[in-house]
């Protein structure tokens, strides 16, 4: 077997295909003829080569490109949500008696949108950290195609919400902020819409160099006291008590402050929740040590 | 020089190589070596997957030839590449004189 056809194999086995895999091959092919005696390295290495160094770059630029779709999309989701009160909308609201599809819709886009900006500004800020990086490791690259597509699909929830908001306000709230906030959910799943390819372009091709992908304690390195730890559990609990008082204390200047005590401890448990589900898949928290793994 | 001295500086060597005047894969790696006066002990399987991982991060970009009745992939500098390539230059420049600074044999008298 020539060293082309023993590349050509190896690109496909490290998830290299397509018009990509053919200008590899045609470059290789032209180097050859440039030096029939030219040490390009076993087939394979140089395949997994070009998977950890194109695999790495797939993964920031996913990571970025969700971050910049979700910085716009959270820019129309705030708007909307500061326009309610001048189309009379809470109080009206209120006198007309909230119904269940602008309840859900509220509730699910407002936690929706805390997903979303901690995983998509956590994926912007593994990937500010590791950008000169030729190569990241496998787990490392994992983690932030997959904060960039959980970032991603709760941003597609959070405008889901709005429009499920609008549709169950239609009558007891200006028009003009029904058609705003449709305009923005559509808006809205256009950005989103653009960042996937990025995303899926990163799936499709992971380097597979060994390694772990850190926690929470390397993301916030510099940002938090090391005494915190904020790859544990301990921090996760002061975050979402911090989080809960916050909310609370809010609640409280804004003249409710039964709601607002309800409010932050719906948010802080909210948040131990996600921290329990997604803190392993998300690389906030180090995977538990399995010594006796077969 | 081995390989493992140049890991970090490839990326501003290629830039380098590539500032006068776009060039192919191969000319690349002849252009690095020729620099060197071959004292570049570059694997030139190294080359390649950076100049595809450059141009994914926007600091090369390239297109296919057909001079020479030969189909060739041919990289050049982008705007950011050039921006790059004078801040590496700065930091290599910045870090060989502190090291030189130290590695500089003592003046005769220097210690006391």
């Amino acid at each position: 077997m020539s060293y082309d056809q023993q590349l050509e194999r190896e690109l496909e086995r490290v998830g290299i295909t397509g018009r990509l895999r053919a200008r590899i091959l045609a470059e290789v092919e032209d180097h050859f003829e440039c030096d029939p005696d030219a040490q390009l390295g076993e087939p394979a290495a140089l395949a997994r080569r070009f998977a950890d160094e194109l695999g790495s770059r797939r993964a920031l630029r996913a990571a970025f490109g969700a971050f910049a779709a979700l910085a716009l999309v959270g820019a129309l989701f705030l708007g909307a949500i500061l326009a309610v009160p001048h189309a009379g909308g809470f109080a009206s609201l209120q006198r007309h008696g909230e119904s269940t599809l602008s309840l859900a819709g509220l509730l699910v886009s407002a936690f929706a949108a805390q997903v979303a900006l901690a995983a998509g500004g956590l994926g912007w800020l593994r990937a500010m950290r590791r950008k000169r990086a030729h190569t990241l490791n496998e787990q490392e690259a994992l983690v932030l195609v997959r904060r960039a597509g959980v970032g991603l699909g709760a941003g597609a929830l959070t405008l889901a919400g709005l429009a499920l908001a609008a549709t169950g306000t239609e009558g007891h709230i200006a028009h003009w902020w029904t058609v705003l906030a449709f305009s923005a959910s559509g808006a809205g799943g256009v950005v989103l819409a653009l960042a996937v390819p990025r995303l899926l372009s990163a799936r499709s091709l992971t380097p597979r160099l060994e390694g772990s992908a850190g926690d929470l304690g390397d993301d916030l390195r510099g940002l938090v006291p090391p005494l915190l730890d904020a790859g544990s559990w301990n921090f996760a609990l002061l975050f979402a008590g911090g989080l809960a008082i916050a909310i609370s204390f809010a609640g409280a200047a804004a003249q409710d402050p039964f709601d607002g005590l309800f409010r932050g401890l719906a948010d802080g448990a909210a948040c131990l929740l996600c921290y329990a589900a997604l803190g392993r898949y998300l690389g906030l928290r180090q995977p538990r040590e399995r010594p006796f793994a077969e | 020089m081995k390989p493992e001295t140049l890991k970090g500086h490839l990326d501003a060597m290629i830039l380098s190589v590539l500032e006068p005047a776009p060039l192919h894969g191969y000319a690349i790696i002849r252009e690095l070596k020729q620099r060197s006066g071959g004292t570049l002990a570059l694997p030139e399987g190294t080359v390649y997957p950076a100049l595809h991982r450059l141009e994914a991060a926007g600091l090369l970009a390239s297109d296919w030839s057909d001079a020479q009745a030969r189909r060739r992939r041919v990289y050049n500098l982008t705007r950011r590449g050039r921006r790059e390539l004078v801040r590496s230059r700065g930091e290599w420049r910045s870090f060989a004189a502190t090291v030189e600074s130290v590695l500089a044999p003592a003046a005769s008298g220097a210690r006391a």
